[in-house]
């Protein structure tokens, strides 16, 4: 009988690796109705990210709050005033503040440019376990957003849009290993591909072996054709250091995007680029320094005996 | 009976999933974070039959591929969880000692979901996704580790209590 049962259980476990290999097989074919799967969960999961970001927006806040202690000292001093009533106002009406903030910069950059976008939510992130950067945004195919489309924000460039389903969609983010990006550094022109490394930062691979890149450049998206997946002229990254290895064939350096992916509450979906690439025009301006006053010492010196000794 | 035993592992693991999607996913926790849906799958899987285990880690594979954020092709978790939570049966069913000792349970997963991610990874090299840098590789896998280690002393006894709820096996923790 044990027997019988083990062999009945090493059946149903081969059964399932087939079934799962089965499945592999059909995803990597891609046939639809696996597609649909997908993406009915993610229309069936919406409302709860949408449910469980609304909840955990204060508590994510407050989080933000403690973990900033220092920084906004004087700020906590001051919320410690206040009853519970007033402090959730406060925090809640910081969140939209923020939101606002982030929403006005990408209107900027977005008018500046003449794009025409459709500004979204992130409603969820994606689990860091699947070794992927993604976001979830509050707009989908409903509102006009497609495959491929350029997500930014304020500072410049967010990620791309991977997956779109009815009220929301996927957005790779630019941190994603798997993400590329043509670029080109503003001023001189010469291009490069950007890829991400799964942090704040990315590796820049010039083309043209013959030019030199320079700490301190700005990179700007090349554009794709038709502008998708990338738009031309969004504002990318900061070149941080540059990599002169001996007998490397083209140059690379290390660039720091603009966008801050750790508090992204509000990005926008690039639905129509202007005919006209914008070039340079979105190039952020550099900080100016703030000039500080030198003081001049003017010393006269007091009349002293001759050397000669007359 | 069947049909309660599936319908309440079914309910449970489906709440489970929704709350990693909804919540979990949405709080930034450093080096990774942690999945309580691995979580439950692996204690489930430890607490069960084989045969069991093996079909719980089908279904839960394959709710964790039709996730949004699930980058590999569909049947990618469902293979990985029914090899991993077959095995994981296999090693303790008969053994009171393991299933019995909440101690060895939470070594048991925790290793478990550290064995996980790293075929994962292999795995989806293999059929061609990017894969993150090494050092953000070991310090994800390194985090998850010594999170599922938090979490899963807390966990345990829900879980616990919810198995005997759907097996009525009456698992002494």
């Amino acid at each position: 009988m044990r027997n019988g049962g083990e062999n009945r259980g090493r059946l149903l476990l081969v059964i399932l690796i087939v079934s799962s290999l089965f499945l592999i097989t059909l995803d990597l074919r891609g046939v639809n109705v696996l597609d649909g799967l997908r993406s009915g969960t993610q229309t069936a999961l919406s409302p709860f990210q949408r449910a469980g970001n609304v909840v955990l927006t204060p508590v994510k806040n407050f989080v933000n709050d403690i973990t900033h202690l220092g920084r906004t000292r004087n700020q906590i001093e001051d919320l410690r005033k206040q009853n519970q009533k007033l402090r959730e106002q406060l925090i809640l009406r910081k969140n939209q503040d923020g939101e606002m903030e982030q929403l006005k910069s990408i209107l900027d950059l977005a008018g500046t440019a003449r794009f025409k976008i459709v500004s979204a939510k992130v409603i969820s992130q994606g689990s860091s376990l699947a070794f992927t950067r993604t976001i979830t945004i509050d707009a989908g195919s409903g509102n006009g957003i497609k495959k491929n489309m350029t997500v930014i924000s304020g500072n410049g460039l967010v990620g791309v849009v991977k997956e779109v389903y009815s009220n929301s969609a996927i957005v790779m983010l630019a941190t994603d290993p798997a993400f590329k990006v043509g670029v080109r550094i503003a001023g001189t022109q010469q291009i490069g591909i950007l890829a991400g490394l799964g942090s704040s930062t990315a590796n820049l691979q010039l083309l043209d072996n013959q030019t030199t890149i320079k700490v301190g450049d700005i990179l700007l998206a090349r554009g794709s054709i038709n502008a998708q997946p990338f738009v031309p002229g969004v504002p990318v990254g900061r070149v941080t250091s540059v990599s002169n290895a001996a007998g490397a064939v083209t140059q690379s350096a290390t660039v720091e995007y603009f966008a801050d992916f750790g508090t992204l509450g509000v990005v926008s979906v690039v639905v129509k680029a202007p005919n006209a690439d914008p070039r340079d025009a979105l190039t952020p301006v550099k900080p100016v320094p703030t000039p500080i006053p030198t003081v001049t010492v003017f010393v006269t010196p007091t009349p002293s005996a001759s050397p000669s000794g007359n | 009976m069947l049909l309660r035993r599936f319908g309440i592992t079914g309910t449970i693991f489906l709440l489970f999933f929704v709350a990693q999607e909804a919540v979990v996913n949405q709080l930034s926790f450093p080096a990774g974070g942690f999945s309580i849906f691995l979580i439950l799958t692996l204690l489930w899987a430890a607490l069960s039959t084989p045969e069991v285990a093996a079909g719980v880690g089908f279904g839960a594979g394959f709710l964790l591929d039709l996730s949004p954020s699930t980058s590999g092709p569909l049947g990618h978790w469902t293979l990985i969880l029914v090899l991993m939570s077959y095995a994981i049966s296999f090693l303790s069913y008969g053994d009171e000692n393991k299933r019995g000792n909440p101690l060895s349970l939470i070594l048991m997963v925790t290793l478990a979901q550290v064995i996980v991610l790293a075929s994962y990874l292999v795995t989806g090299f293999l059929l061609g996704i990017t894969a993150t840098s090494f050092a953000q590789t070991l310090t994800t896998i390194i985090g998850s580790a010594l999170w599922t280690m938090v979490v899963t002393p807390l966990l345990l006894p829900a879980v616990a209590w919810l198995h005997d709820l759907a097996f009525d096996s009456r698992m002494r923790i």
